[in-house]
């Protein structure tokens, strides 16, 4: 009775369709564990006493893995003979060169050892692994130090599930949810996971380094509108498992500059648009799984194997070494078979574990330690979270802390090793030696292989000269006093590397310290300290602004924004430089357009084309959008002498093209006007300005809300541009703009009064849906913040005092005005009439905007019909003067009022908490007063007189009336208007929106998120539309301010600090009185408090 | 024959895995594999002479106990074999076995002397010529030998998969009318006894809720489903609640030869509460559980510590660092605090278990 063949089991093994494949990448692509490393790879180092390796191969075998590719750049031998050492016998067949079939501890494994030796990046390997074409299915990819009890199988089964309903589903992460504070969890290198609360989707990945501590992340703002709930964590393990499918080498070979896994293919996939891949995360509840990627984590991984977290993979259950080890009370093991001798008198303290015969002498203490094979430990030696190698000899009376110690090392009687030493393999220290902390030190080596290695690949080379460098310093007696006599150490170079610079932000030396064993790095600020002290307050509202993201987070964070203005000039060279860059990427997209124009492409091919260019040179979204409006106003021919031959002409052309400039990957009309805006002003086009933007808003491409944001834009006036004929030329577009406008405010209050419109304008297009599309200002903060940054430029010789001059009197006058009307003696009935007037027309708006009503032409109001209908008069008649606009008028009313300026110092703190303490619901109107009120003395500022005076500064919907005011008031020179002007439209953008989006992310946001910094923004440059409009333009002020605080981040200029204050302040305010753009003053206020300080200080 | 070798080989590494990595687990099931494991290495062994054999399966016997030493009943099943194998031996060997039909027990083992001499009737009536280390054709001793071991196993394998009826056969006598019963964690054995004991009987089960793995919830839901009435209480309130308890009946995972006992965690404060309140308390348990050790030395790792997780959960952090926690998933449970074990071998009071192993196995089986 044959009992069942067994060649048919073998053949279940063998045969199966679905073999489960695992990739090891083995190599670790860094050097923190140098010297331990030099001489083997990383993945051999033991941990418990067997090698990153065996666990690595054990983690895959419990999930049930068959075949194995391990990749290896450097010592690929020793892997190989790694591997080969194993301690069961092979089978005979299937030995072919590089394939072993071995048993990991018992179950058979197919392992190939692919050695690449140009592999510098895990992105490599992936190349290298497409290359090979060794991959047929779905696949586990892991790092070779995992120690992991999870099931990876259970894994694997869900992706593949996901990939049946969804073939985008490229790849599955493990991650493992751990506390705040956890020794395991990697404090130097961790991340934030956006994930789907539902289906775990990843919807954004954005790495974290432990310093410089990170404040904020930048999550898109559609990832908040297009899912409903989202988790944002940022205590998750990752514990480096995935489980990729087929395509995700070839994703790798598509993309060649990937070279971090994380860093740049997760990131890379989710934030392209043209891939249109998922990711998803399986957060682990139950097991055990993490990386040894450092020798902080290498210490905690060791801890938590003694602390039998991996159990079943535990030292004396399932050791993947093969050991047996006895477990005795307190988390100790012994190695079984009694080959540990243990005097009578030695202390083992718990969590131990002392490998096979080992000896420990007596009075000896043994404190949570790991001590390899045959090691010997003399007489009153005292380890303590130590990790010792194999055949490690520890002197009589020497004194070890938080330190691991290579295998054949040998160290001298009296010796104190202190915390966070890491001892090279065979190292020999002398008598009394005294490392310090941190120390390095590894073996000199003789002069013969000192050449050899020199025989060696390129980075052993770098190595070397690092190697080099610390042999040149050895001569000095300090360092003998180190090592002790008769050393043949080298202790390498402690502190951050020469080219320390030329680093991953990652591999920094002050992001290493925190992945150091035994640091507690508790002198690197990585709290938040500079904010603690400020109020509560603000350090809570910059959290709100901060956390709203914007999308294309690509710009730059260098680029300055206005407010901080008194901005570096290094920051100019910045921009020259990304001009350059832009250069030859522009060339090229004017070519691909000609091409498309010249034989016709439909939109979507051009747009697509369009995409793939920008992915290739890396230019933000801005660029393409000036590219394609550039091309296509200039494709538009100018029929001389005949309005409506060149309307049709114009009409044609952006009723082909224009949708174009929508697709190329970011909708932001606002942008989309002001580029058109400064390349008319620069073209011989610029009469035709009007006509175009009547074309793209006839045809929806941009719409009236967005083309009052624009309007209200600083850039849009040409705010900050040298005097030239250029800034003449954009101010002449805005002053188009303005009569556009006016032109929609006229059809709104004749709409409201008739109900009727006219045939009047046919140029004035059909006004759209003015529901507020989130879109508004998606893009538009690049252009700002660069324009911005030059106008900083020009003016900052004057803006601190003009600043302070212009802006308070402003404020002053603002806040000042009702409590003592006869102070603004200057403040004319007349502009008192136009604020009122204005602020009717504001008001209109906002109804307006309220009402999201679908308007109509509206008849053109009789005070209208003096402007004649913007659009049409403009490019014959260019508009008045630019020096006429109102805001000079402001400041001029305000000038003043200077004197009391200083009072509002100290009451702007308080004021700043109570500000952003509101809600800052649309109801803005109600809430702005107090926040104005306590800022000034006894002031009783009703609202009133807050939207009169904000009307000042806004009056981007000037009449005619303020325009005559103006006009012949116009004593002010032009550059002051200037200055006031952004300020006054800036802080009246400032959304309280931002809060509202983010009450509801904040919700699922963990404690771990990383506290932002209060960041002060300023940008803005966004016009009132947002007071009635949806939440939907809100969430797009929000990434306007992120923007603005991640450049304040990066602001090295000396006033930082105090003008953080003031404008988080500003902001504050802002928020608070945004209603009605009475924001200004406030805003005003407290910048202009701001600058005083700076001065002063 | 090579590749069959392999073959059987394969098997065993494979079970070695299985056992290590923690996917073979519960006391019957992991001798229930073994017993296959052995089987087919029986079946594709070559030897010319018994000892060959013997120490063949020792050597497989070593590998399985070495990899997993906690799951006892892996050790015990190849005791077992063995002992079967020998006296298949030696029944064959010396033909017709004596055929004084004597069983032994521990009821009449002092007039045995020596059981393990005794030998049952041969399975097969044919005489079998046995000729050890036939020079001639050296495959001869094991051709015919192999279809009575075979046998020896099938019976082996035959009473683990009746183990639960065996057990449960005598139930009713142990459980009478309006009984309140306590048990603790889920044994498939207690299961059966007491579903058993409930088609004569109606009485009512308190199951405790047996943290941290909870398997007394398993055992409440498979418990009412069949119809016994029963209550899930928290492990704390075992001693309140154990005035009120008749009888506790508890599962085992190893029965020792001192008569103490590996049970889940959580049965060492059931059976001290019952001792307090001198409720007996019932085992019941396989015959394979009977282990031949004796608690002195092994108490501590025996305990089978599991990962700690489900006491304390891995994301609090700040804990993981500074407590050592451990989660035993057994208790040892000594023999003064049980009253009686009922195997399918009878009942027999922790004082005579070290006869029954004596009986069982083989004395020089003990050290694999």
């Amino acid at each position: 009775m044959p009992p069942k063949s067994s060649s048919s089991k073998e053949k279940d093994l063998t045969d199966e369709d679905e073999v489960l494949q695992a990739v090891i990448l083995a190599d670790s692509f860094n050097k923190r564990f140098k010297p331990l490393t030099s001489g083997k790879p990383r993945c051999l180092l033991p941990v418990c006493n067997a090698t990153l390796l065996d666990w690595t191969f054990e983690s895959l075998a419990l999930a049930g893995v068959q075949e194995i590719f391990v990749v290896c750049r450097s010592y690929p031998e020793l892997v190989k003979a790694a591997i080969r050492y194993v301690p069961f016998p092979r089978l005979p067949f299937l030995k072919e060169k590089s394939i072993l079939i071995i048993f990991s501890w018992y179950t058979p494994l197919i392992v190939s050892i692919i050695t690449s030796k140009e592999t510098f990046t895990p992105g490599d390997a992936m190349r290298d692994i497409y290359t090979r074409g060794i991959i047929t299915s779905d696949f586990v990819l892991v790092m070779g130090d995992l120690v992991s009890n999870i099931r990876i199988d259970e894994v694997v089964r869900v992706h593949k599930e996901r990939r049946r309903t969804n073939k985008d589903a490229i790849m599955t992460m493990v991650v493992k949810p751990s506390g705040v504070v956890h020794r395991t969890r990697s404090k130097g290198e961790s991340a934030i996971f956006v994930l789907d609360a539902e289906t775990s989707e990843c919807l954004h990945y954005e790495h974290v380094t432990g310093y410089p501590p990170k404040k904020h992340a930048k999550i898109p703002r559609e990832i908040l509108a297009e899912h409903p709930e989202i988790e944002i964590r940022n205590d998750l393990i990752d514990c480096g498992i995935d489980v990729c499918s087929v395509e995700v080498p070839s994703l790798f070979q598509d993309n060649f500059d990937y070279g971090d896994i994380r860093r740049d293919f997760v990131h890379g996939v989710l934030t392209s648009d043209l891939l249109m891949k998922s990711i998803h995360c399986y957060v682990a509840r139950e097991g055990y799984a993490a990386r040894v990627a450092d020798t902080r984590s290498y210490d905690s991984v060791s801890k938590d194997i003694l602390a039998r977290w991996t159990f079943p993979l535990v030292p004396d259950d399932n050791h993947p070494g093969g050991h047996s080890y006895e477990h005795i009370r307190g988390n100790k093991y012994l190695a079984k078979g009694n080959s540990v001798v243990l005097s009578r008198t030695c202390k083992v303290g718990s969590n131990c574990l002392i490998g096979a015969g080992t000896h420990i002498a007596d009075n000896a203490n043994i404190q949570a330690s790991v001590i390899g094979q045959r090691c010997t430990i003399e007489a009153n030696v005292t380890l303590r979270n130590v990790y010792v190698f194999d055949d490690a000899h520890i002197g009589a009376g020497s004194v070890i802390e938080y330190s691991i110690v290579g295998s054949n090392v040998k160290v001298g009687e009296g010796s104190t090793v202190a915390r966070g030493c890491l001892i090279g393999d065979d190292v020999i220290l002398g008598k009394n030696a005294k490392l310090g902390e941190f120390e390095r030190v590894s073996r000199r080596r003789d002069e013969g292989e000192a050449d050899e290695s020199d025989k060696e690949d390129e980075d052993e080379q770098s190595e070397d000269s690092e190697l080099e460098e610390a042999e040149a310093r050895q001569d000095s007696e300090s360092i003998t006093a180190i090592i002790g006599e008769g050393s043949n150490a080298i202790v390498w170079p402690k502190g951050p590397r020469a080219d320390e610079e030329d680093l991953d932000e990652v591999e920094r030396y002050n992001n290493q310290r925190l992945m150091r064993i035994g640091d507690p790095a508790s002198d690197l600020p990585l709290e938040y300290e500079g904010t603690e002290s400020d109020s509560d307050a603000s350090e809570r509202e910059s959290d709100e602004s901060d956390l709203e993201m914007h999308a294309l987070s690509r710009i730059s964070s260098a680029t300055s924004t206005s407010a901080i203005s008194t901005s570096t000039p290094g920051l100019n060279i910045h921009t020259l430089h990304d001009a350059a860059a832009y250069s030859e990427f522009q060339a090229e997209v004017t070519q691909s357009l000609d091409r498309a124009f010249a034989e016709g492409h439909s939109v979507d091919n051009a747009a697509v084309e369009l995409k793939t260019l920008r992915m290739a040179s890396n230019v933000p979204l801005r660029k393409v959008r000036e590219a394609v409006v550039a091309s296509i106003v200039e494709r538009i021919e100018v029929v001389e002498g005949d309005a409506a031959a060149q309307r049709r002409e114009i009409s044609k052309m952006v009723g082909r093209w224009g949708p174009l400039i929508d697709k190329i990957g970011g909708v932001d009309p606002v942008e989309t006007i002001e580029v058109l805006q400064y390349h008319c002003a620069k073209s011989a086009r610029l009469p035709l300005f009007g006509q175009i933007l009547a074309a793209l808003y006839q045809d929806d491409i941009v719409e009236e809300d967005d083309i009052r944001a624009w309007h209200a834009r600083p850039e849009a006036k040409g705010e900050g541009l040298k005097d030239t004929s250029f800034a003449e030329n954009v101010k002449r577009c805005w002053l188009v703009g303005t009569k556009m406008i006016e032109q929609f405010n006229e059809q709104e209050s004749s709409e409201e009064e008739s109900g009727e419109e006219d045939s009047d304008e046919e140029e004035q297009p059909s006004k759209k849906p003015a529901a507020a599309t989130a879109q508004a200002a998606v893009g538009k903060k690049e252009e700002s913040s660069e324009e911005e940054s030059s106008s900083g430029d020009d003016e900052s010789g004057e803006d601190d005092s003009q600043d302070s001059e212009d802006d308070a009197p402003a404020t002053k006058a603002a806040t000042a005005a009702p409590s003592q009307p006869s102070k603004p003696a200057s403040t004319p009935a007349s502009t008192k009439e136009s604020e009122e007037e204005e602020s009717e027309g504001s008001e209109e708006e906002e109804s307006e905007d309220d009402a999201l009503a679908p308007s109509q032409p509206a008849a053109s109001k009789p005070s209208a019909s003096s402007t004649t209908p913007a659009v049409s008069a403009a490019p014959s008649a260019p508009p008045p003067v630019p020096a006429a606009h109102a805001p000079a008028l402001v400041s001029s009313t305000a000038a003043p009022a200077q004197p009391s300026t200083q009072d509002e110092e100290s009451s702007e703190e308080e004021s700043e908490s109570e500000a952003s303490d509101k809600e800052p619901a649309q109801t803005a109107q109600s809430q702005a007063p107090p926040a104005v009120a306590s800022s000034k003395q006894p002031v009783t500022a009703p609202s009133k007189a807050e939207s009169e005076e904000s009307e000042g500064s806004e009056d981007s919907e000037e009449e005619e009336e303020s325009e005559d005011d103006a006009a012949s008031r116009a004593t002010e020179p032009v550059p002051q208007a200037q200055v006031s002007t952004p300020k006054a439209s800036t802080e009246t953008a400032r959304p309280p929106a931002t809060i509202t989006t983010q009450t509801e992310s904040v919700a699922t946001i963990p404690a771990a998120v990383p506290r932002p910094r209060p960041g002060p923004d300023v940008v803005g440059g966004k016009q009132n539309p947002v007071v009635a409009s949806g939440s939907g333009q809100v969430a797009s002020e929000g990434a306007t301010t992120s923007r603005a605080t991640t450049a304040t981040a990066t602001s090295s200029v000396a006033t930082t600090q105090h003008s953080l204050r003031g404008q988080s302040a500003q902001e504050r305010d802002d928020d608070g009185g945004e209603g009605e753009e009475s924001g200004d003053d406030s805003g005003e206020t407290d910048e202009e408090g701001n600058t005083d300080d700076s001065e002063e200080e | 024959m090579s590749a069959d070798l392999h073959g059987s080989q394969r098997a065993v590494e494979t079970l070695v895995s299985k056992l290590r990595r923690r996917q073979v687990v519960g006391s019957r099931e992991a001798a229930l594999e073994t017993v296959l494991v052995l089987r087919q290495v029986v079946s594709k062994a070559r030897f010319s002479n018994i000892d060959q054999l013997i120490s063949l399966i020792r050597s497989v016997g070593k590998r399985l106990v070495e990899a997993q030493p906690k799951e006892h009943s892996v050790g015990n099943t190849v005791r077992k074999l063995l002992h079967h194998i020998r006296e298949e031996y030696n029944t064959a060997m010396t033909g017709n076995a004596s055929s004084s039909k004597t069983v032994y027990s521990i009821s009449n083992f002092v007039l045995q002397g020596q059981p393990r001499k005794q030998n049952v009737a041969p399975k097969s009536e044919a005489t079998l010529t046995l000729k050890e280390n036939d020079p001639d054709d050296p495959d001869s001793f094991a051709r015919v030998l192999k279809p009575v071991l075979m046998e020896a196993i099938q019976d082996v394998l035959d009473e683990l998969e009746t183990v639960y009826d065996n057990i449960s056969k005598n139930a009713k006598d142990h459980i009478h009318s309006d009984e309140i019963i306590l048990t603790i964690g889920h044994s498939k054995t207690v299961e059966t006894f007491l579903k058993v004991a409930a088609h004569h009987r109606s009485f009512t089960v308190i199951v405790a809720e047996t943290g941290p793995s909870y398997n007394g919830h398993e055992m409440a839901r498979a418990l009412s489903s069949a119809g016994i009435s029963s209550f899930l209480v928290p492990d704390s309130s075992i001693y309140a609640i154990m005035s009120r308890v008749n009888k506790v009946i508890i599962g085992a995972h190893a029965i020792l030869a001192n008569g103490g006992m590996f049970a889940i965690t959580g049965s060492l404060l059931a059976a001290n509460a019952a001792r307090v309140h001198s409720t007996p308390v019932v085992v019941c348990a396989g015959q394979f559980k009977l282990t031949p050790l004796w608690n002195l030395y092994h108490d501590f790792g025996a305990l089978d510590f599991a990962d700690p997780s489900s006491v304390l959960g891995f994301e609090e952090g700040n804990l993981v660092d500074k407590v050592d926690v451990l989660n035993p998933y057994y208790d040892y449970v000594g023999p003064e605090l049980v009253d009686v074990f009922i195997t399918n071998d009878g009942d027999h009071p922790p004082s005579s278990v070290y006869r029954l192993i004596k009986e069982t196995y083989d004395d020089d089986d003990h050290e694999l």
